[in-house]
């Protein structure tokens, strides 16, 4: 088990240093940075000046470590749209998505696995195809013209929900949370369900598929001979062999529902790190587009070692077989 | 039919189960009717499709959707099981009648232990605490003669081999006592040791606790060695029913009769099977490969020199580094093959026989050329059968080899004719022109019509696209085949037409063949000279009549010793 | 050679059991509805929306059913710029469906070559370049699509690009699986022990045997082509607005959504949403035909 663990981490140096190098070259190289940081009415001098303080005369490798100096001691720059340290700025937009973003794939997970075991445990029934319809759909609809809706119906038809913004926040260990109030949930109800439905319909597809294909398995027709009772098949059977594909794709879909955030939130004006980032990719802010690229990166790797780590703990075969 | 003395434990009568299909109905049991007394076993044989399965499943009430019982009754101690609620259907499951099914691979749960799948069953009919559950559990174990059983109660199913596993889906069905228990081919998955071992095992756990057993199987003979009584299912219909050694060595029925026939162990060595039937009568066209530098029959021709195989896992690239850089152990590396040195001589047949794992296939594959032996060498006539370096590659079309499973073996994109002439063209052993007609006379030698060239695989039975890979190899005009376990995946009968093609075919063009089988009956039947694998090395060799009248090697007398065999009649 | 005509292909049978199928049928047929309908938009549209000269903005915002200045009906309504919305959907779907099969059919292209060549050479090379893969697979193709797109500038060759890179990992991932799978089968061990060139036995045996899985995904990287299109063009990053994909128009609409000029981005988004659904559906029947697992 601690050499496997070893053995990701070992894996996540090398990921994060082949990240640092791709969004290095995606980001600083591709384009002339001093377009954008010099207006074209400067003198030669001072383009001299900032191209010397940027370190743009240098060899792009030598460039490239400085960096990676700069990154190693958690400087990402100052924003040159909010003209503030980036790793503040960024800090201060995290929780709104992460809250986000966690609620949406909790309740993907929760609504979707048994509705769509109950899917494939009844494939032919009406109900199901209701279900397969319903997730096909929300398989299709774009996150985007899903959350347009939700706006028209609920915001703009019924006035129940505020269209946009965060709502009241409420602090817990020095951090403001929107799902503390009431107010904060009316804020939170759409954003989230937008954010879900992708999620919601995958999570059923999964499930009625893992579902389906084991009911027809020798585990389970043996478990149904030894007389167990169609909910102990389904519940302790059936759902313990789907979970381990169902938590990759958790894993997965949780990094993806990250990425989603950045249309759900330009939709809500959810003041979020999605927003954030459109809004410095429109003005070309390349130090809160670095920061938030290895940001990601950072995130993707701890998700994916925390899925890798469960898996074993799900999957008995990984633990002898790895160790 | 006798009746049972204390009256039957279960009563099916005019059993019928249909599987509805777009091309109609399907009768997998079609009127079936038996009974089964307290305590009997009854052998329940038949090929594949036959429905003996399916009759299993209809006693117990699970059978796949979209199929169901369109009429009959099943009576348990006179009660109709047929149209009982799910809840009582449930509590008679595993409680009164239990199953053991095919594939201990596939029937315990890869993710729970062993004790949570016992304890699973037990809370299914009883309350029980976790102390309570896990002494039972401990206890069954025990009782299927499982060592160790409180450290193995906390086991993964893939902590177990495959016998292990079969003992405790048995273990698994006997927790309850029932009074009838299902055996669907639990032993047909399993190495014939092992199967010897559950079959004795079986037979007195079922004497003590007095179970009724509904052995299902398609091998005659291990059904002779446990069945009170045995019934012959065909079609979906028993053809006949009678006490095991009655049926067994006086058939009435025609059925019956040509499955006994077609079993090699009840013919001469080397006798065409079925008394000759399913023999083609087309002659292979003519040999047009040179034949000059051929060695005489009974020659060395196919020199194995101290083969060694090797297998590692496959690594990534960074696990590699990894590794390289002394930050992980190696990767264990499973010897598959090791060190064998053997000799085929020219117009012989060799029998190499092993049970899984023993390495008989790995040595198959590096003999044919498939795979570059970690060390050692293959020579033929004196010349390597590949070529040397990185990316060694087979060099000679003189080898060709038969594979296991006849649907795996063809391509499903391709036309038989198209198969069959791809190697050949290739190997300019046939012109454009010719090819057709070369496919079509190959393809009447192998018992098949001529016209079969322009379908695709998905259109033939398992037998026929056996035969069409036999043509497929000897198209190419070998000296060499080795067979690969060729007739493993087929039922008895097409077995036999298989094996007496080969008998045929290999005396009509002079062929030296390996082959490769675990089936003792079937390798005495064609081989002049047999090699015993186990663990990777011949642990005794010699000629067919020497090894099995009088085995040397320990492994080889328990073989021989674990082959069940038929009741022969007193002539 | 042996090609005499024999219908019981594997096609042939493919296509009957297909059929069978209601729905899927359905999904089929409105998929080539749409795809003719686009193909024909210059033909059949009442106005083209690229013409400016022929908008007028008196029309502009108006509700379904308008007869305007043209001397047509706006059966759809007029957008912002006073665009027969019809037209601007027909020709929207005209756009999408371009960026969708371009930028599938090249992603298609690159990633089975990529995942079939690693499967093929093996060794370090198929261990690195599916490392690569993997990698990005496991970021979001919106977020891959939607940084290069942003980098690149908008524009339909910056967008195919973003398109192309964000989606050749799901086919190189599946053509390697696929390829890997069918290396290790009986028949191309058949094949290779005749033996027969690796190149023949590449070409002829391991690639048609492939294409399945690779046509399923195709079927459903298409669609999520033309939804990512969708969603850049909506975010502003994808097709510049004088280029009315069905994202814009969409995008175009939000602003008067709350003043309950509804139909601007509804109609634009039903129309998108239909295409995707039928292309998943005709996906979602071909991925169940193709299954082994639910066969018996």
């Amino acid at each position: 088990m601690f050499a496997f663990i070893l053995q990701r981490l070992w894996q996540a140096v090398i990921v994060v240093f082949a990240m640092s190098v791709l969004v290095f070259c995606g980001v600083y190289a591709v384009g002339n940075p001093i377009d954008v940081l010099i207006s074209p009415d400067a003198t030669q001098d001072i383009r001299a000046a900032v191209i010397a303080q940027y370190g743009l005369d240098q060899p792009l490798w030598h460039q490239y470590f400085a960096f990676l100096g700069r990154l190693f001691h958690g400087d990402f720059g100052r924003s040159l749209v909010y003209n503030m340290p980036v790793s503040e700025l960024i800090l201060s937009r995290l929780p709104a998505t992460l809250e986000l973003t966690l609620i949406a794939v909790i309740f993907a997970s929760l609504a979707g696995i048994p509705i769509g075991m109950y899917a494939g445990y009844r494939p032919h029934s009406l109900l199901s195809r209701a279900i397969m319809a319903i997730s096909i759909l929300g398989f299709s609809v774009p996150t985007f013209w899903f959350g347009l809706m939700l706006i028209m119906v609920f915001a703009v038809q019924f006035g129940i929900t505020p269209a946009g913004g965060r709502g009241d926040t409420a602090s817990l260990f020095g951090v403001e949370f929107s799902f503390l109030t009431a107010d904060g949930w009316a804020h939170l109800i759409l954003p989230a369900l937008n954010l879900s439905l992708f999620k919601f319909s995958l999570m059923i597809r999964l499930a009625r598929a893992g579902t389906r294909e084991l009911m027809l398995s020798d585990t389970v027709k043996f478990a149904r001979a030894a007389g167990l009772s169609e909910f102990t098949v389904l519940s302790r059977h059936v759902l313990r062999l789907i979970s381990i594909p169902l938590v990759t794709v958790f894993g997965l879909e949780l990094a993806s529902t990250l990425a989603f955030a950045v249309v759900t939130e330009t939709i809500f004006s959810w003041p979020g790190l999605g927003k954030l980032i459109i809004d410095s990719i429109t003005s070309l802010d390349r130090p809160v587009m670095v920061a938030y690229l290895m940001l990601v990166a950072f995130l993707f790797i701890v998700i994916n070692l925390v899925v890798d780590l469960t898996y074993a703990l799900l999957d008995p075969r990984l633990r002898k077989g790895r160790a | 039919m006798t009746a049972a003395p204390l009256g039957p434990l279960l009563e099916v009568t005019n059993l019928k189960t249909w599987f509805p299909s777009a091309r109609g109905e399907v009768k997998a049991v079609d009127g079936v009717s038996f009974s089964v007394a307290p305590g009997e076993v009854l052998g329940l044989v038949g090929e594949s499709g036959s429905g003996k399965s399916i009759t299993g499943f209809s006693i117990i009430g699970l059978i796949d959707e979209p199929g169901r019982i369109v009429e009959g009754s099943i009576r348990l101690e006179g009660r109709e099981l047929i149209g009982l609620p799910s809840h009582e259907l449930r509590a008679i499951r595993g409680k009164t009648i239990s199953m053991v099914f095919q594939d201990p691979m596939m029937t315990l749960n890869p993710v729970l232990s062993i004790g949570t799948q016992i304890k699973l069953a037990l809370e299914a009919h009883e309350k029980i605490s976790a102390a309570d559950a896990r002494e039972r559990a401990v206890k069954a174990l025990a009782q299927v003669r499982i060592a160790e059983p409180e450290q193995k109660v906390d086991f993964f199913p893939h902590q177990f081999s495959g016998g292990m596993r079969q003992r405790v889906a048995i273990a698994i069905a006997l927790l309850h006592r029932p009074k009838l228990i299902i055996c669907d081919e639990p032993t047909t998955a399993l190495d014939v040791s092992v199967q010897a071992e559950i079959l004795a095992e079986m037979k007195e756990l079922v004497a003590a606790l007095g179970t009724a057993l509904i052995w299902i199987s398609h091998d005659l003979a291990v059904v002779s060695s446990l069945a009170d009584r045995v019934a012959v299912m065909r079609h979906g219909h028993i053809v006949e029913l009678g006490p095991a050694f009655g049926v067994l060595t006086k058939p009435q029925h025609e059925y019956t009769k040509a499955l006994l026939d077609a079993l090699p162990s009840r013919a001469k060595p080397g006798q065409l099977l079925l008394r000759g039937a399913g023999i083609a009568d087309a002659a292979p066209p003519p040999r047009k490969s040179a034949t000059a530098d051929l060695p005489p029959l009974g020659s060395p021709y196919l020199v194995i020199d101290n083969a060694v195989k090797r297998f590692q896992k496959p690594m990534g690239f960074f696990k590699e580094i990894a590794i390289k850089s002394g930050i992980f152990r190696p990767l264990p590396v499973v010897q598959a093959v090791d060190g064998v040195s053997i000799t085929l001589k020219r117009g012989e047949v060799l029998g190499l026989v092993g049970e899984s794992g023993s390495g008989k296939s790995t040595l198959g594959r590096v003999a044919a050329g498939i795979a570059v032996p970690t060390s050692g060498s293959v020579r033929l006539n004196g010349k390597p059968v590949m070529s040397e370096g990185r990316g060694a590659r087979k060099i000679t079309t003189r080898i060709q080899t038969i594979f296991q499973d006849p649907f795996a073996s063809l391509n499903g994109r391709m036309r038989i004719g198209d198969i069959l002439a791809e190697g050949p063209l290739a190997h300019r052993l046939v012109t454009r022109a010719e090819a057709p007609d070369y496919v079509r006379q190959w393809l009447a030698a192998v018992g098949l019509d001529p016209t079969f060239a322009n379908r695709f695989p998905h259109q033939f039975s398992g037998g026929q696209r056996q035969r069409i890979a036999i043509a497929r190899a000897l198209a190419m005009q070998p000296d060499v085949v080795v067979c690969d376990e060729p007739v493993a995946s087929l039922d008895v009968s097409i077995q036999a037409q298989i094996i007496n093609l080969l008998i045929r075919l290999r005396a009509e063009l002079d062929l030296s063949l390996i082959f490769i089988s675990h089936d003792l009956s079937i390798v005495r039947h064609l081989c002049d000279r047999v090699a015993i694998m186990y663990r990777g090395r011949i642990v005794e060799e010699g000629e067919a009549g020497t090894i099995y009248d009088n085995p040397q090697h320990d492994y080889t007398k328990r073989l021989l010793a674990a082959v069940p065999v038929l009741p022969q009649a007193a002539e | 050679m042996f090609d005499i005509a024999m219908r019981d292909t594997l096609l042939g049978r493919f296509l009957e059991e297909f059929f069978r199928n209601k729905t899927a049928t359905i999904a089929a047929i409105v998929v080539l509805l749409i795809v003719l309908t686009a193909l024909a938009a210059p033909l059949i549209t009442p106005q083209d929306p690229y013409d400016l000269t022929s908008l007028v903005l008196r029309d502009a915002r108006r509700a379904p059913g308008y007869v305007g200045i043209g001397g047509y009906t706006h059966w759809l309504g007029t957008d912002s710029q006073g665009r027969d919305l019809l037209s601007a959907i027909i020709y929207g779907l005209r756009i999408s469906l371009q960026m969708g099969v371009i930028a599938g059919g090249i992603a298609f292209t690159i990633g089975a070559v990529i995942g079939c060549a690693a499967a093929y050479i093996g060794g370090r090379f198929e261990s690195l370049v599916m490392r690569i893969v993997d990698l990005q697979l496991s970021f979001p193709a919106i977020l891959l699509a939607f940084v290069i797109a942003a980098l690149l500038g908008q524009g339909r060759y910056q967008l195919i690009m973003a398109l192309i890179f964000a989606q050749y990992a799901y086919f190189a991932r599946t053509a390697h699986g696929a390829a890997s799978a069918e290396r290790q089968k009986d028949y191309v061990e058949a094949a290779l022990s005749i033996p027969l060139s690796p190149l023949r036995v590449v070409l002829k045996h391991i690639l048609p045997n492939s294409l399945p899985p690779l046509i399923v995904v195709a079927t459903v990287q298409v669609a999520s082509a033309i939804s990512l299109e969708a969603t850049l063009s909506f975010l502003g990053v994808g097709l510049p607005p004088t280029e009315p994909s069905l994202g814009m128009l969409i995008s175009n609409g939000f602003q008067y959504l709350l003043s309950g000029r509804y139909w601007i981005s509804i109609y634009p988004g039903l129309a998108l949403i239909i295409f995707i659904v039928s292309l998943n559906l005709v996906g979602d029947q071909v991925r169940d035909q193709l299954n082994p697992r639910l066969r018996r």
